[in-house]
């Protein structure tokens, strides 16, 4: 069973507050606006334009009357799909999808190489008391600069004592990002398969990984009567009530970026920010954008994938300046897509970019 | 008598430098060799054949699948028909070789790289090399092959006699397939996902200021320059040059990628390319494990040293 | 125009291992997940786009286990009208066979087209032959490697064919006869999942192979797989400037790319 969050353009005031929160308004041809005022007159779209969003979820959040344009934009992309006009790069990401069950292509029986590199067998969640799931993702599965958070996570929550197990070649990708490019009817099939194993398995609850797993395993995947959470939220009580300590000392400038799928759309700002706090000699920076304002760091909603036709100033080098004013030494954030956006500028100006729980192995 | 009927590949009046590798798997399988040319000058070194049998036919009409079947009908009348028929694997081989053997009702194995003489097996890949097949032929008929460039040249030798010379004439060119003209591609704008031969340059090219000195390599060597994301993020390469999952998929020859660490998104861009040249001061750079060579070094030093080289 | 387009499920390898099993008489597809193979989908593609412009029905044929059932919902999907499956249980290794099994085909079943169109090659075997045998077996003229369709004439094509570095040759063909697309002729268009349900809703034929004497003109035979040479990552050169720079020259030479 699928949970279709409707929108509701026909009651938009056009009010601009989307605009205005927009991370690509003003210096990309999208204006979430203009695009909604077409969806009420049946306008037609200019191809291209909808792969502009990068589903932050801005605009939704924003809205005064619910309108819901971030949904407005995933049946604009539909439409598209359906009719066989996607941009190249998005096409090979819902070809490999389909083929692999990852956006990359990589091959599925290679899902779980990761857990060569932990300290300790991780069982197959079948085989663990608790039922709790490990949901990876496909870019942790698969790219070498992400592979290291899983088995960084992995090891962590173990030494916590926090029993888990994972899916391995089984877990197909959530489908967060699909059914945000439009294709709905392959975001339904992996659904379907996630969703069969975590009931031939008994799943009892589900550990994500990114925060883009966690969201849609959490809203989108209908009423699984499973308890889904970041490893984040897993985390911090570990650390609370001292089932987990770190050791060392971190005297380092730190800055928290937000990730939307994890802060503005989950309301998850407070763990990641206690977690690093934990830690001896950490100095915690902050954005001037953060929590529910936080800027996009152009990961989502396809964009990984995909490159759009204009070039203009990424948001993550954005970021990067103002943790470079702030004196930050490093940008931390909780979420693959995150890390691998902001990287890029954060080398050339010479600051480091860190996934929490590197962070945390470093000071164990 | 026994013989290897060699198709050569010719090309606007080149011999292509593959013919000799079907030159050279006759020798390995002991024949004795005819050479099948078409009307023009060719310069090859002839003592490497027993036979040359010049077609009264051009080039584009013998390399034509319709026409070719009708030389080898010829060729068999005239002197019987030969036991091995053979092909370089490209574009107008491999065509000619399929129609010849669907025709003949020969048997046919495509992009042969290599020969076991004592069991008679033919090596043929599979999944792009990830696999051979060990092929033989059944029955006595004449087989037909298409050779893999660069598996058999070393075993051409030259015989001790000078070829003899032979003439085929009086061939009718099919009037249901005809040749119309040759097509350039156009070279306004750079396809990068259709050159053979790419010089990928990423963010270890430090400034703007240092590419065009590698555009100029890039001329040197004949070869189309492409970068990594962070280069056309800069505009210091059109958008239309980009390799990797946000830019374009290309499968070349050769990728010799220089100063590219290989993030994820890049290698998925051009992990496929026939053979693959990194350079990287960075001996860890994860592009090492996707590359067939790598060097090393300063990617500005490789290229001043090669501009040194190519400028004699 | 109608247009016989022939596809065919083949196993997603490029990014695995492969492993043999029986001692190399068979390979492990046992964890592979299938696909349709890259080259014909852009055949299909282009008797899809011809037919558009100018008329007439693509049908999809494809020689397979039931499974290659997959590929011709795919290419209903995409826009043809009917869609054929020869059913066989063995793989085809020789090419001639599978030309012969198609000619049979198409004449015992009386199979009407104009032109036929199939895959430059097959992502597995790599035999670049099954087109040029089967027109030389129906005696049709045949044109492989075809990068551009530039018109469709009442009893002929001109089209455009690939050849090395570049360069292209524009031949003349009369129809009926066959043609072998090469990838990158067009940009083959999304199939969307839903799509792929709507077409599974059109019925498609099923025929017998052993009807067509499968595999009874075999002229070679698959002996067994074997492993390529190992080579484990790159191979580094090393040395002073001079010597790496005539070591990479080498290799350009060999590669085919630089003279």
């Amino acid at each position: 069973m699928l949970t279709q969050t409707s929108h509701k353009a026909l009651v938009c005031i056009q009010c601009g507050k989307c605009t205005g929160s927009c991370p690509e308004s003003g210096k990309t041809p999208f204006n979430i606006r203009a695009l909604v005022r077409k969806k009420q007159f049946g306008s037609g779209i200019t191809e291209g334009i909808p792969w502009y969003c990068t589903s932050c979820g801005a605009c939704t959040i924003r809205c005064p009357r619910d309108v819901k344009p971030s949904e407005v934009i995933i049946e604009m992309r539909s439409a598209f799909i359906e009719n066989g006009t996607v941009p190249l790069a998005i096409q090979k990401a819902l070809e490999n999808t389909f083929v692999q069950k990852n956006p990359w292509g990589r091959s599925r029986n290679k899902r779980a190489a990761w857990t060569e590199k932990v300290d300790f067998e991780v069982p197959h969640v079948s085989e663990t008391e608790s039922k709790r799931l490990l949901f990876v993702c496909c870019i942790q599965a698969y790219d070498p600069r992400c592979m290291v958070i899983p088995v960084n996570v992995a090891n962590i929550l173990n030494k916590a004592g926090f029993e888990f197990g994972i899916l391995g070649e089984e877990e197909a990708c959530c489908g967060n990002e699909i059914r945000r490019i439009g294709e709905t009817g392959l975001f339904e099939e992996l659904q379907e398969e996630n969703a069969a194993n975590l009931r031939e398995y008994g799943v009892k609850e589900i550990v994500a990984l990114s925060p883009h797993c966690m969201n849609v395993l959490k809203k989108e995947y209908g009423d699984l009567g499973i308890k889904v959470s970041h490893y984040t939220e897993a985390l911090w009580p570990l650390i609370e009530e001292g089932s987990f300590k770190t050791t060392r000392p971190c005297p380092k400038k730190v800055i928290y970026h937000d990730p939307c799928f994890l802060g503005k759309q989950n309301n998850i700002f407070d763990q990641p920010r206690n977690i690093l706090r934990s830690i001896e000699d950490l100095e915690l920076l902050e954005f001037s954008r953060s929590r529910e304002t936080s800027l996009c760091c152009e990961g989502g909603g396809g964009r990984m994938f995909f490159e759009v036709e204009t070039t203009y100033q990424r948001n993550a080098e954005v970021r990067v300046l103002e943790a470079a004013e702030k004196g930050a030494d490093l940008i931390a954030t909780a979420c693959p897509f995150c890390v691998m956006t902001i990287e890029d500028p954060a080398t050339e100006k010479g600051l480091i970019v860190k996934e929490l729980s590197e962070i945390i192995m470093e000071v164990l | 008598m026994s013989y290897a009927l060699i198709v050569a590949e010719t090309r606007r009046g080149i011999f292509e430098e593959r013919n000799l590798d079907s030159i050279g798997i006759c020798a390995l399988l002991g024949k004795e060799t005819a050479i099948l040319l078409p009307d023009g000058q060719y310069s090859f070194n002839e003592k490497l054949v027993d036979s040359i049998i010049r077609v009264k036919a051009d080039e584009e009409v013998f390399l034509n699948p319709l026409n070719m079947t009708a030389i080898i009908e010829k060729v068999s009348e005239a002197r019987g028909r030969p036991d091995l028929i053979v092909f370089t694997h490209s574009s107008s081989g491999a065509e000619s070789a399929a129609y010849a053997a669907g025709l003949f009702g020969f048997p046919v194995i495509t992009d042969v790289s290599g020969y076991d003489k004592e069991r008679g097996i033919f090596f043929k890949s599979y999944y792009s090399d990830k696999l051979f097949g060990e092929f033989k032929t059944t029955g006595g008929a004449t087989a037909v092959l298409t050779v893999r460039s660069g598996s058999f040249k070393e075993f051409a030798a030259e015989k001790a006699a000078a070829p003899r010379e032979e003439v085929v004439e009086g061939i009718t060119a099919s009037d249901s397939r005809t040749f119309v003209e040759y097509v350039e591609e156009e070279k306004t704008d750079i396809d990068i996902t259709k050159a053979d031969f790419l010089l990928s340059v990423g963010r270890g090219v430090g400034n703007k200021d240092e590419i065009p000195a590698y555009e100029e390599l890039a001329g040197l060597l004949k070869a189309v320059i492409s970068g990594s994301r962070p280069v056309i993020d800069k505009m210091w390469l059109p958008k239309a040059r980009q390799v990797g999952t946000s830019g374009k998929t290309v499968k070349p020859k050769v990728y010799l990628a220089m100063g590219i660490s290989g993030a994820f998104q890049h290698i998925a861009g051009m992990k496929d390319a026939d053979c693959i040249i990194a350079i990287n001061k960075d001996a860890e750079a994860p592009i090492f494990q996707y590359a067939h060579y790598g060097i090393v070094a300063d990617m500005h030093k490789v290229r001043d040293a090669l501009k040194g080289v190519l400028k004699g | 125009m109608n247009i016989l387009v022939f596809t065919k499920r083949v196993p997603a390898t490029q990014e695995e291992e492969l492993r043999l099993i029986n001692d190399g008489k068979d390979v492990d597809f046992s964890k592979l997940p299938f696909k349709v193979n890259d080259w014909d989908n852009y055949a299909v593609e282009e008797a899809v786009k011809i037919v558009e412009k100018g008329g007439g029905a693509v049908t999809a044929v494809s020689i397979g286990n039931t499974e290659s059932d997959e590929v011709l919902r795919r290419a209903i999907a995409m826009g043809a009208k009917d869609g054929f499956l020869v059913e066989v249980d063995q793989a085809l290794h020789d090419p001639f066979a599978r030309g012969a099994l198609i000619r049979n085909f198409i004449r015992k079943e009386s199979i009407p087209f104009d032109v036929i169109f199939t895959g430059v090659q097959s992502e597995d075997d790599q035999f670049a032959s099954v087109g040029g045998i089967l027109a030389a077996l129906l005696k049709l003229p045949y044109v492989s490697m075809v990068v551009g369709i530039d018109s469709v004439a009442k009893d002929h094509m001109v089209v455009r064919r690939e050849l090395e570095g570049g360069l292209q040759e524009r031949v003349r063909v009369t129809t009926p006869c066959v043609l072998s697309i090469q990838s990158g002729i067009n940009e083959p268009r999304y199939v969307s999942i839903m799509g792929i349900r709507k077409a599974s809703k059109v019925e498609r034929k099923s025929f017998k192979g052993i009807e067509y004497d499968a595999g009874k003109e075999s002229h070679i035979e698959l002996v067994k797989w074997v492993y390529p040479p190992k080579k484990g990552g790159a191979q580094m050169l090393g040395g002073e400037l001079p010597d790496i720079c005539k070591k990479l020259m080498e290799i350009l030479k060999e590669k085919g790319v630089y003279q």
